[in-house]
């Protein structure tokens, strides 16, 4: 649809404003068929107003023109789809109703990938109210694809950046539609402006539907059209695909080595607290050692490792960067706490009660990133506990296995962290159950039918690890074997934590779309 | 990857920036081409105008033609991803001739004088008749007409016929029936000006998507869709008609039978421009609406509606596809459509139309310039005046036109399976994947001397066959004008070479008369389509599809123009066949009622076979998938078949959904289908999309043909559904 086109009338930083240019492009002839209009976007923004995409689902036939047509307007690979439409389906035959959902970016009042991100890689665009992301910010941290309960921000592994749908900027600041309206044979799709305020009032009436996450999250601004009539059991079509999600695997790595790290450190200062001195300084330095492996790791997960140390920036709002930050002095004071040790300098008492303090500070940062809203499997205490309780685990063998200690206090230690990790794996899985949400029903689902054996595989391990072997082989090599029979079992543990979560996300097609082109 | 990316100093953030394209704005760099190719869509009939961007010598990018008056700038998923079809790797590059049971290289010269010597050797042995030609409905007309010539007065083969009967072949031989000609008499414009709009086994929203934007833009019809599933088309209807399946001939009957009765017809029209109306009266009466209800399954009261609507609308637009033509009683089903049309003045008028919407870019003009079930110019073989007619045309002797037409399609292969005809020809089309019942067919085209297969794409599952393939350029790649549904004829442009020694099927068909010694004088002087256009310019002119007044400059002009377009014509306008004083192409000028009983679809559902299979499309992919299956993003969106089956059934048989089904036949069994479990398909009935040759739907289709068109009765056959013992784990 060719538009009239508009020209920045007045450009003084940040306040621009877009009005029409007076001349359209000749028609080399008539058409009968829609009457080209101005739309009423192509004006110029005021105060407290924004953009935003209006869906009008009676008029989507599904055709995905908008999916094509963006992913041809950003070059993007057929892996990566700025644009989705799902289905949602319902009533009985011949009654039925099927209808679609074509979604970009939301471009919320409240976005939660903005408030997330470490880097400061998103920008809520003062004028345009367009959430922007800048890949040359972005370090591939991926935490923006956990934040948003609508899977907008996709990870690009050819480029190690994430990429979203900025309702074409580039064209709006032209004066052109974006692609996917410009597509749209059913004008399904339009770009509206909208007060801000006012929208906050009024969005949960417009910016909710079936098939799509609750608004509220987020404030999302892209209001839907539903249809008047829409048979009561109106439902996602792809309700019944859930499938296991991504492992991240450095993830399952790095959060195993600093929970065994931080508790190892947290067991060898209680040991000098106590008095004892032996091998605490070998100890202390193999913890630092495992810190270390646990921080390489890390930045194996990012897209642009060379980058991380950028995720310092927003600790002021991101738990990401807090966690970063608050590993860091970890790893430096512990550093310290572990040459005092090993040197037998003054002081170290103090030092190993900060390196614990700040380390259980990480554990918590780190367990914070995961319980977010669009993860309702993370989302509970369950995780924080989880990683608490890894760590006495995991830090207690530990030490056992360095010769520290072999006495009762850190046996009951190991004995009371693995009965506890069983029960709140146990105790996870009865709530997913019985949720009503269809998140958390899925989780239950996935690890009690595809993921089962490696469920019970992983109880076994703890079980094994955490209280057979520690009870019954007491010698050295005892202590070995419990040691990594539970960094197995924990690092199982993790995996089913990473690939069991069902996040939240608007319909997407029966068909699955991973299938990659031959 | 290298290793700046690996720790993340390049993210290729050249590749990935935009720039500003003169014509289509701020967009990625990578789709900003060097310029712009006007052209026409290759793929369906709708016909819609779109640029293809040439970057480098390579198609980068495509975007629809603003002002073309078909699609206003707008195209399907597709078309939008059109220039991948053209970079796509399994494209065929270079003559392969089998030599000791393998493809190798050839030159071009040594494959065409194999494959003349063995068409050749053939003719000698057993008769010209013993080669048969099988092309397509996607070559540009200038192609078509060349093809023609070549066949019937080069080769000296009547055996000649296109896939278009696997598509079209009911609807051209109801026109021929009902009219006297082929020729859709509407045009798209009656979307918009119809008052009502009755539907009938036509997913438009699935399979012309641009023809809804004519939908939304008519604020004032009434939309009736009749169709056994409830398909996006019928989710779009005012009123929607969930007929059993291939029960529309007593549906119809049915309508006419009311509006008889209730004097709801156009008499004067009916004595004025048609002859049979008593034998129609005559045929309908038994059709009651009782009766009509106990076949259809519909409610007198829906029977009655749609009739009573029909009848009282201003301009009253019926468009069909393939829930009518893939029929045994596809022709005559089109038959009662022209009649109902026909006793209610529905014909020729703004809006009021028995239109088909035809399926392949250009299966319109090898029906108007092909010499294959029709001589040139909708001209009758049976027709002494007509073969005179041309013979002076083409400065040839009379007797050198065959008196009837040759071999239909599936005659073509049960002639094969008895050995009299030899050898074949196959061009553009994958018969493997879209015949129906293909083991039969792989035992035809077992028994073959020699196959010879040209294609633009290679290996396909049937150039796999071959003995000689032909690699050929593609949309995009050469030159002519195609014709769509509303007989408009538009330009189709060259936007970059043919890879490696491709050439097109024009430039291959002369090069083939010069292997014959035919070249000079079939073809005097030809070197380019245009030549062909011209002749095929005069030999149309007077016909009903004239294109005399046309000339390549006006086609581009004007983003496309109907015909008629007689010399002399000033205006270009909408135009439509048989309005008012225009006679039928009848003897006497006025259309046949042809009366019609229906009769059950051939293949009941039995206790071992208990569902009724109907198959379809999906609007991400084109036919057998040789060309979108090679499009990453249609591959991404839908990227295999699926079985869709009622809730009722599937719990019964103990189904969940995303279940590995099998669908078995009496002839075959589809493997490894995931089942999609919907209130879409009625209990009783199940689905199956027929792009996917992987789980090819033609495994279990039926040898079951139209008498009069001899198109396959693709729609409904008798399967049963069963779990897959074997699920292949690339598709869970």
């Amino acid at each position: 649809m060719p538009l009239p086109l508009l020209e920045r009338a007045k450009e003084d930083g940040i306040t621009f404003v877009l009005t029409p240019k007076k001349s359209r492009p000749d028609r080399l002839y008539k058409i009968s068929l829609l009457q080209v209009e101005e739309p009423a976007w192509m004006r110029p923004l005021q105060q407290g107003e924004q953009y935003r995409f209006h869906f009008d689902m009676t008029k989507c036939i599904g055709c995905k023109c908008c999916v094509v047509a963006c992913n041809e307007q950003n070059g993007n690979p057929s892996t990566i789809n700025w644009r989705r439409v799902g289905e949602i389906e319902g009533g009985w035959y011949p009654n039925t109703k099927r209808f679609y959902l074509s979604m970009g970016c939301n471009h919320c009042l409240e976005p939660s990938c903005l408030l997330g991100c470490p880097v400061d890689a998103y920008s809520k665009d003062p004028v345009t109210g367009i959430v922007r992301h800048s890949a040359d910010t972005c370090i591939g941290c991926q935490y923006c694809t956990w934040n948003c309960s609508y899977g907008v921000p996709q990870f690009s592994p050819e480029r190690g950046v994430v990429g979203k749908c900025d309702m074409c900027y580039g064209r709006l600041q032209e004066s052109q539609a974006p692609a996917c309206v410009n597509a749209c044979p059913e004008s399904a799709i339009q770009i509206e402006i909208i007060n801000t305020e006012q929208w906050r009032r009024e969005y949960a009436a417009s910016a909710n539907a079936p098939g799509l996450p609750s608004a509220d999250h987020s404030v999302s601004t892209t209001r839907v059209t539903l249809p008047a009539e829409m048979p009561p059991d109106t439902k996602k079509a792809d309700i019944h695909r859930v499938r296991p999600e991504h492992p991240h695997w450095p993830l399952v790595v790095m959060t195993i080595l600093t929970q065994l790290s931080v508790g190892a450190f947290a067991n060898v200062w209680l040991r000098q607290a106590v008095g004892s001195s032996a091998r605490l300084g070998l100890a202390a330095v193999a913890s630092l050692l495992v810190g270390g492996m646990a921080l390489a790791a890390s930045t194996l997960h990012l897209g642009r490792p060379i980058h991380a140390y950028r995720a310092l920036k927003m600790w002021k709002r991101s738990w990401l960067s807090r966690e970063v930050l608050v590993f860091g002095l970890f790893s430096n004071v512990a550093f310290a706490y572990a040459a005092l040790l090993a040197l037998k300098i003054p002081g170290s008492l103090a030092a190993g009660a900060l390196t614990t303090l700040l380390g259980i500070a990480g554990l918590t940062c780190t367990a914070r990133i995961y319980m977010v809203r669009p993860r309702p499997a993370w989302n509970s205490n369950h995780t924080l506990l989880e990683f608490y309780l890894s760590a006495i685990l995991l830090g207690s063998l530990f030490v056992r296995a360095i010769g520290v200690t072999n006495g009762r206090w850190t046996l009951m230690l190991v004995l009371a962290s693995a009965a506890a990790q069983l029960l709140n794996q146990s105790l996870k899985f009865f709530r997913l159950v019985r949720s009503r949400s269809y998140e958390r029903q899925a989780s239950a689902r996935l690890l009690s039918t595809t993921l089962v054996p490696l469920v019970l595989c992983r109880g076994a391990l703890l079980i094994c690890g955490g209280m057979l072997l520690p009870i019954y082989a007491t010698g050295l090599s005892g202590m070995i074997a419990a040691l990594l029979v539970s960094i197995a079992g924990e690092i199982l543990g993790r995996y089913l934590f990473f690939v069991s979560v069902v996040p939240k996300n608007i319909a997407l097609s029966y068909l699955s779309t991973s299938a990659e082109a031959a | 990857m290298n290793f700046r990316r690996q720790i993340g100093l390049d993210i290729l953030q050249e590749k990935y920036s935009y720039g500003q394209d003169p014509s289509s704005g701020y967009t990625s760099v990578q789709k900003i081409p060097d310029q712009w190719i006007a052209t026409t869509c290759g793929y369906c009939s709708v016909g819609c105008g779109m640029f293809i961007g040439v970057k480098n010598s390579c198609a980068v990018a495509v975007r629809g033609n603003p002002a073309h008056p078909v699609n206003m700038g707008k195209l399907c998923p597709k078309g939008l991803s059109e220039h991948y079809t053209i970079e796509a790797d399994n494209r065929a590059r270079y003559p392969l001739l089998k030599k000791n049971g393998k493809l190798t290289r050839a030159t071009w010269d040594e494959a065409l004088d194999t494959m003349v010597t063995k068409f050749q050797d053939v003719q000698k042995k057993f008769g010209s008749d013993a080669v048969g030609i099988i092309s397509t409905g996607q070559l540009v007309t200038e192609e078509f007409y060349t093809l023609g010539k070549l066949v019937q007065l080069g080769l000296g083969t009547k055996n000649y016929d296109g896939n278009t009967t696997l598509c079209m072949a009911s609807a051209v031989s109801g026109y021929k029936r009902s009219f006297g000609s082929d020729g859709p008499p509407g045009a798209y414009e009656d979307f918009e000006k119809a008052d009502l709009i009755l539907l009938i086994g036509a997913n438009i929203a699935e399979n012309h998507p641009i023809l809804c934007q004519r939908l939304e833009a008519n604020h004032n019809k009434t939309l009736i869709v009749v169709d056994p599933r409830v398909t996006k088309t019928a989710m779009l209807a005012d009123l929607y008609l969930p007929i059993k399946p291939r029960t529309d001939v007593a549906l119809l009957n049915g309508m006419i039978h009311i509006l008889i009765k209730h004097e709801l017809i156009d008499r004067e029209y009916i004595d004025r421009k048609t002859t049979g109306f008593e034998d129609l009266e005559e045929s309908v009466e038994s059709y009651t609406p009782e009766r009509v209800s106990s076949i259809t399954g519909l409610s007198q009261e829906l029977i009655y509606k749609t009739a009573l609507l029909y009848a009282q609308a201003e301009a009253a637009l019926i468009g069909w596809t393939m829930g009518v033509n893939h029929s045994t009683q596809g022709t005559t089903t089109v038959n009662l459509i022209n009649n109902l049309a026909l006793i209610t003045g529905n014909i020729g008028r703004e809006g009021a139309s028995p239109l088909s919407i035809t399926g392949q870019c250009n299966a319109m003009g090898t029906r108007e310039a092909g010499f294959a079930s029709g001589l040139p110019g909708y001209r009758k073989f049976d027709s002494a005046k007509d073969r005179e007619e041309l013979a002076q045309l083409w400065g040839i002797s009379a007797d050198r036109i065959p008196t009837s037409r040759g071999l239909a399609y599936p005659d073509i292969i049960e002639a094969a399976l008895a050995k009299k005809i030899r050898t074949l020809w196959i061009i553009g089309t994958n018969p493997i994947v879209s015949y129906p019942n293909i083991d039969v067919l792989k035992q035809s085209l077992g028994n073959l001397d020699f196959l010879v297969v040209q294609d633009g794409f290679h290996p396909t599952p049937t150039s796999e066959l071959a003995d000689l393939v032909l690699p050929a350029a593609i949309w995009g790649e050469k030159e002519g004008t195609y014709t769509n549904s509303e007989r408009r004829v538009s330009k189709v442009n060259r936007a970059v070479a043919p890879p490696a020694e491709a050439r097109p099927d024009f430039d291959i068909f002369l090069a083939l008369a010069g292997k014959l010694g035919c070249r000079e004088e079939l073809f005097p002087g030809w070197t380019s389509p245009a030549d062909a256009f011209e002749e095929w310019k005069r030999v149309s002119e007077g016909r009903l599809c004239d294109y005399s007044g046309m000339s390549y400059e006006l086609l581009e002009k004007h983003g496309g123009i109907q015909w008629p377009f007689p010399s002399g014509s000033q205006e270009v306008r909408t135009t439509r066949l048989y309005s008012d004083g225009q006679p039928f192409e009848t003897e006497d000028g006025k259309a046949k009622l042809i009366s019609v009983d229906w009769q059950p679809f051939p293949e009941q559902p039995t206790r071992e076979f208990p569902f009724v299979l109907n198959t379809g499309r999906t609007v991400e992919h084109w036919h057998t998938r040789t060309k979108t299956g090679k499009v990453p993003i249609l591959e991404r969106l839908s990227p295999n078949a699926w079985l869709e089956m009622n809730p009722r059934d599937a719990s019964a048989l103990k189904l969940r959904p995303h279940d590995h089904v099998d669908v078995v036949s009496a002839r075959g069994r589809v493997h490894n289908v995931e089942l999609r479990i919907t209130e879409i398909i009625a209990p009783g009935q199940v689905f199956l999309p027929f792009h996917y040759a992987e789980t090819n739907a033609n495994q279990v289709t039926q040898s079951a043909f139209d008498p009069i068109s001899r198109e396959p009765n693709y729609k409904q056959c008798a399967v049963r559904v069963e779990k897959s013992k074997v699920v292949l784990k690339d598709r869970i």
